[in-house]
């Protein structure tokens, strides 16, 4: 099924990569499908503008990215680079000004609202820096939560995999909790397994670690990483530079245009002492 | 087992406890208010209905002069007549009910008690049927003789005989209206002791039923003047004939009318606290936006979110209803029970009717879920990316629109304002949608209440108009007639005297263009330059000393004859003789019947009662620091009055005070008044709770403000000021509105009362009363409604609050 659904014409990704007057020319090692894999997610042209008080604002103008399956690309840049907004065009949380987003064969840009919600539901799992579980449901029924809304599994398997999911991210004790009764990372664990209950094929993260003690994000970033060994696709939006280097590709950005990518081969790095952890960017 | 989804709504629902509550009593007050009414006016119908029809009430019911069995078994043999029975109406005594104190006593006389087919009378303890020399009370008019049963009453018949008769039990009758109504006592005694006090056994009236089409009224009417022809025929004058509305209780015409003004009410406290839950439930979606987002997140489309949202309406809505239909249910029977007490009939017994539970359950799930779909919708359909990025601070934005400009300018303009001061009138405008439905539930509150009690003061002026047009104190009644000049001569001798006026009358009733009769007038002959009497002339003149055949008429009698005009000749039968009148003018009618006024000395040669009468009004001259209206010192003249005619053997039958009669109009108006209070007491309640639900909301909503200002210095005093005086300014803003719009209102539903209860409308007085009375309700409520969430807020720590979501 998930061959089908990532399918598409890796051709047209290929033609469509370089195009257009925003282009830029991109390192030697991040073109798509560099290593034979198939291009996941495809970023054309993406322009993203924003009305504000003070005048028009533009938080992405004419990027182009190609992510393919199993990779794990970090996005980077500074506060207001537009690392959020690139995130948002590819989970379909934001739509582009102008430009296309296609994941898998689904062109996101053209979904309504409606629509996009129910494939995001199937297809994307999101983290949030704040972890946003729903505070009235214990841990155990936010992660039930997706698979609920987009009927995946029956009631009777539900809380099953819910807990499958919970043991996999290490906090099974804690399902019944309410997510003020557990640490700021175990709260985020549950949101990994909520991001999971559909068994979705992409994960999209947004700073992830940004509100945990450093031990706390290592921890969660390791996990992130199995779930890269299992085959799926993750971004995340980070500022530690650390974690960085832990990544298959790192993307950044600055002023809505992407500066610079770099990919390179994922190791694991061994934990640093937590003073000297959490750098930002 | 419940899916996530729905253990958030009910955990949501739990969670905000204060919410959840405001929001299920918003609701439950309307369905309280529609349930009370609803099943009371069932209730009431079916028990009223049912109790009548067990007495078999007549469908006609006719006065002609004396008439004894064989006129009734003549008349029961008739065609269309089913059943026929006479009765003794007209016998009224005086009773003694303390030293030197009487109160009139009507008395009915029956035939035979074990043989009632007519508007039967139920025994409810005592003898039955009343021996010799005894009488039987009417269950409502015992506290009204000052006696019990068993015990010998004093009466003075209008001989001036004095009697005593011992109360051997107690009735319940329907016919005759309830003792606190008419202001005395009801008693039954057999003809046995109508002989021993001195009368013949004659009845006075005859009641009829009958044998077919017995609720068409003009069936009724055809029988009746058949029966009527017959009575005539036997050399008798009828009098009057009354064809009441046929099987129905002769209260339900004051009743439904009441319900339906109450029902209105309901209906509006319906419609104010379906505003409350548009307010509610819109600051809900505010809340939940961010949880929107997240949902949205995870999978959850528009439809699915609204699915979630309208679920917990339902659940409001179920919640109210397990409030509102067994407290409706209980109010109502309360209700039902008071007025079955007042009209003097038994319910058959606690019960909800399903009817008003199918309404309550309908009202209860439906008006919230319509009332809170266009919040939910708005919310629901709110993209992720504006629910994730939407905030704490500066919720409601201000400073764009040109309301927000004036706002600061003035704010800004007036320099003893404070920073705080400020802030909280800045502060109401923020969320001008959430202000603009509180104010209008608060104004719309507000002046229903103040029109209710404008009704209140409306009918008190009604009243006092009423009796500025008897401008006199007391009214006597002879046993016989007498020579006007004695008895005014006689009147004027008696200390405290100021002027006697002898009136005459009779009744007539007007012989319609069409052929048809016309129902009772009282033509009333004063002299035409009396001031005892000061009636409003609306058309044409007033009565001039050399009148004949000119009469003035009242709007009731036009009430009924809509077709006479100024100028008109018409044709009244009195006694059994044809008179035409030319009407010259027409008076407003309050409260008095209908009426038509003629001149004394023509209306005395036309009824062949010249220079005699068997009455005589009486203006009081009192001592200067007492008052003519006072009810004591009328009384006491009253008393002196008839001491004064007796001894000069002018037997007093009766008289009465003016006092008496503002005594029992009040009595009557208190009912209206309290149903009227009742449902201003659930309208203020409205919308304390509308002012208490943005109040709430509006602390809930600005908590992280409250850190940041704590954060830069201020008290917790400070922060509590900031909201009651953001509650009260809101508060005395709808006052204002309120007050005004109360003026309209407060006309439309003192008609709506007057055309009720006194068939027409009440002499409008705005109620400043009420108006002082709702500011100081709404300033009270403001105050109480803020300073509870703004202090629960400001006990938070700042980190506490700072951290908020």
């Amino acid at each position: 099924m998930l061959v089908r659904w990532l399918g598409r014409d890796r051709a047209a990704t290929a033609a469509a990569n370089g195009r257009g007057p925003g282009s830029r020319e991109r390192t030697p090692l991040g073109g798509p499908g560099a290593e034979g894999l198939p291009c996941l997610i495809d970023i054309r042209q993406v322009v993203k503008a924003y009305e504000t008080a003070a005048g028009p604002f533009l938080a992405l103008s004419g990027v182009d990215l190609q992510v393919n399956t199993g990779e794990f690309i970090a996005v980077v840049g500074k506060s207001g680079s537009g690392k959020s907004t690139l995130i948002n065009m590819i989970t379909g949380i934001d739509k582009p000004t102008s430009g296309e987003v296609l994941v898998g064969d689904t062109p996101v840009h053209t979904l309504s609202e409606g629509r996009t919600a129910v494939w995001r539901g199937r297809h994307i799992g999101v983290v949030f820096q704040f972890f946003q579980l729903l505070p009235t449901l214990t841990v155990i029924e936010n992660v039930m939560l997706p698979m609920d809304f987009c009927n995946v599994h029956t009631m009777r398997e539900r809380p099953e995999r819910a807990m499958d999911l919970l043991d996999q991210v290490g906090i099974a004790d804690h399902a019944h909790k309410l997510p003020s009764a557990v640490s700021g990372g175990e709260q985020q664990r549950a949101a990994i397994a909520r991001a999971l209950a559909n068994d979705p094929p992409i994960i999209a993260a947004d700073e992830p670690t940004g509100n945990l003690d450093s031990k706390t994000a290592e921890s969660v970033f390791q996990l992130f990483e199995k779930l890269v060994d299992e085959g799926k696709t993750i971004l995340i939006v980070t500022h530690d530079r650390d974690l960085v280097r832990r990544v298959t590709r790192t993307v950044t950005l600055a002023d809505g245009e992407i500066v610079d990518e770099m990919v390179r081969e994922r190791s694991k790095v061994p934990s640093l002492p937590a003073s000297q952890e959490n750098r930002h960017a | 087992m419940l899916s996530p989804r729905w253990r958030k709504v009910v955990r949501d629902l739990w969670h905000n406890k204060a919410r959840t509550m405001i929001v299920v009593l918003s609701i439950a007050v309307g369905v309280f208010a529609v349930g009370m009414i609803v099943s009371t006016q069932i209730v009431l119908s079916e028990d009223m209905a049912l109790a009548y029809s067990t007495t078999n009430p007549a469908s006609a019911y006719l006065y002609p002069d004396d008439f004894d069995d064989e006129l009734v078994e003549t008349v029961r043999h008739m065609d269309g007549v089913r059943e026929a029975e006479g009765r003794v109406d007209w016998l009224t005594v005086r009773l003694k009910v303390g030293p030197d104190e009487w109160r009139d006593l009507a008395i009915d006389v029956i035939g035979d008690y074990d043989d009632m087919r007519l508007n039967s009378i139920a025994p409810v303890s005592g003898a039955w049927p009343p021996p010799k020399k005894g009488i039987l009370i009417e269950r409502q008019s015992l506290p009204l003789t000052n006696a019990n049963v068993g015990d010998l009453i004093e009466i003075e018949t209008s001989e001036g005989k004095i009697r005593q008769l011992r109360i051997a039990g107690l009735v319940h009758d329907m016919d005759n209206p309830p003792a606190p109504f008419v202001g005395h006592p009801f008693g039954y005694i057999t003809f046995d002791t109508l002989e021993w006090l001195g009368y013949p056994r004659l009845y006075d009236e005859l009641h009829i039923l009958v044998s077919e089409n017995e609720t068409d009224q003009e069936h009724i009417r055809a029988i009746a003047d058949q029966v009527e022809q017959k009575i005539k025929k036997s050399g008798r004058t009828v009098y009057w004939t009354w064809i009441p509305e046929p099987g129905e209780h002769p209260a339900n015409e004051a009743v439904q009318p009441l319900l339906i003004i109450l029902g209105v009410l309901g209906a509006l406290s319906l419609l104010l606290s379906s505003f409350l839950v548009i307010n509610t439930i819109a600051a809900l979606m505010t809340q939940q936006i961010r949880q929107i987002g997240i949902m949205k997140t995870v999978g959850a489309c528009t439809s699915q979110v609204m699915g979630i949202y309208l679920g917990a309406v339902l659940i409001f809505g179920l919640l109210s209803l397990v409030v509102a239909v067994p407290l409706g249910a209980l109010a109502a029977y309360a209700m039902s029970g008071y007025l079955a007490d007042l009209i003097n009939f038994d319910l058959t017994g606690f019960r909800i009717p399903p009817q008003a539970i199918a309404l309550e359950v309908a009202v209860g799930l439906i008006v919230p879920l319509l009332a809170a779909l266009y919040p939910i919708l708005a919310g629901a359909r709110i993209t992720v990316h504006e629910a994730l990025n939407s905030y704490g601070l500066g919720k409601g934005l201000f400073g764009r629109s040109l309301i927000d400009r004036l706002v600061e300018e003035v704010t800004t303009a007036v320099r003893t304002l404070s920073r705080p001061m400020r802030i909280s009138l800045r502060n109401t405008f923020r969320r001008k949608g959430r202000l603009t439905l509180t104010l209008f539930t608060l104004t719309l509150g507000g002046a229903i209440f103040i029109a209710i009690l404008s009704v209140h003061a409306s009918l008190l002026t009604t009243l006092d108009d009423a009796l500025t047009y008897w401008n006199y104190e007391v009214e006597v009644n002879f046993s016989h007639s007498h020579r006007i000049a004695q008895i005014e001569r006689e009147a004027m001798r008696i200390p405290g005297v100021a002027e006697a006026e002898s009136w005459i009358g009779n009744t007539g009733r007007r012989h319609r263009p069409d052929g048809y009769e016309g129902p009772n007038i009282y033509i009333l002959g004063a002299p035409a330059d009396t001031n005892l009497i000061q009636p409003t002339l609306l058309e044409g003149r007033w009565l001039l000393p050399d009148d004949e055949n000119a009469i003035v008429v009242n709007t009731e009698v036009i009430k009924e004859e809509s077709d006479i005009e100024v100028g008109d000749d018409i044709v009244l039968e009195v006694e059994g003789r044809e008179h035409t009148w030319r009407v010259v003018g027409i008076v407003q009618g309050i409260m008095t019947g209908r009426i038509a006024y003629a001149n004394q000395p023509y209306l005395a040669r036309v009824i062949r009662y010249v220079g005699r009468s068997s009455g005589v009004q009486i203006i009081a001259a009192p001592p200067e620091d007492v008052s003519r209206h006072d009810p004591t010192y009328q009384s006491e003249l009253a008393k002196t009055i008839k001491a004064h005619f007796d001894s000069r053997g002018l037997q007093v039958r009766r008289t009465e005070t003016t006092a008496s009669i503002r005594e029992t109009i009040e009595y009557q108006f208190g009912i209206i008044v309290i149903f009227l209070a009742i449902m201003a007491i659930l309208i203020a309640l409205v919308g304390g709770l509308g002012l208490m639900g943005t109040m709430s909301i509006n602390v809930i909503e600005r908590t992280r403000e409250i850190g940041v200002m704590r954060a830069v210095g201020a008290s917790d005093g400070s922060v509590v000021k900031v909201f009651i005086v953001e509650g009260i300014f809101i508060g005395v803003l709808s006052w204002l509105a309120g007050a005004v719009l109360a003026l309209p209102i407060g006309k439309l539903l003192s008609d709506a009362v007057g055309a009720a209860f006194l068939e027409e409308p009440l002499n409008y007085t705005f109620s400043t009363k009420g108006t002082v009375l709702w500011l100081v309700i709404v300033v009270v409520l403001a105050a109480l409604a803020s300073i509870l969430p703004a202090w629960n807020a400001s006990r938070l720590s700042v980190r506490e609050v700072l951290a908020y979501e």
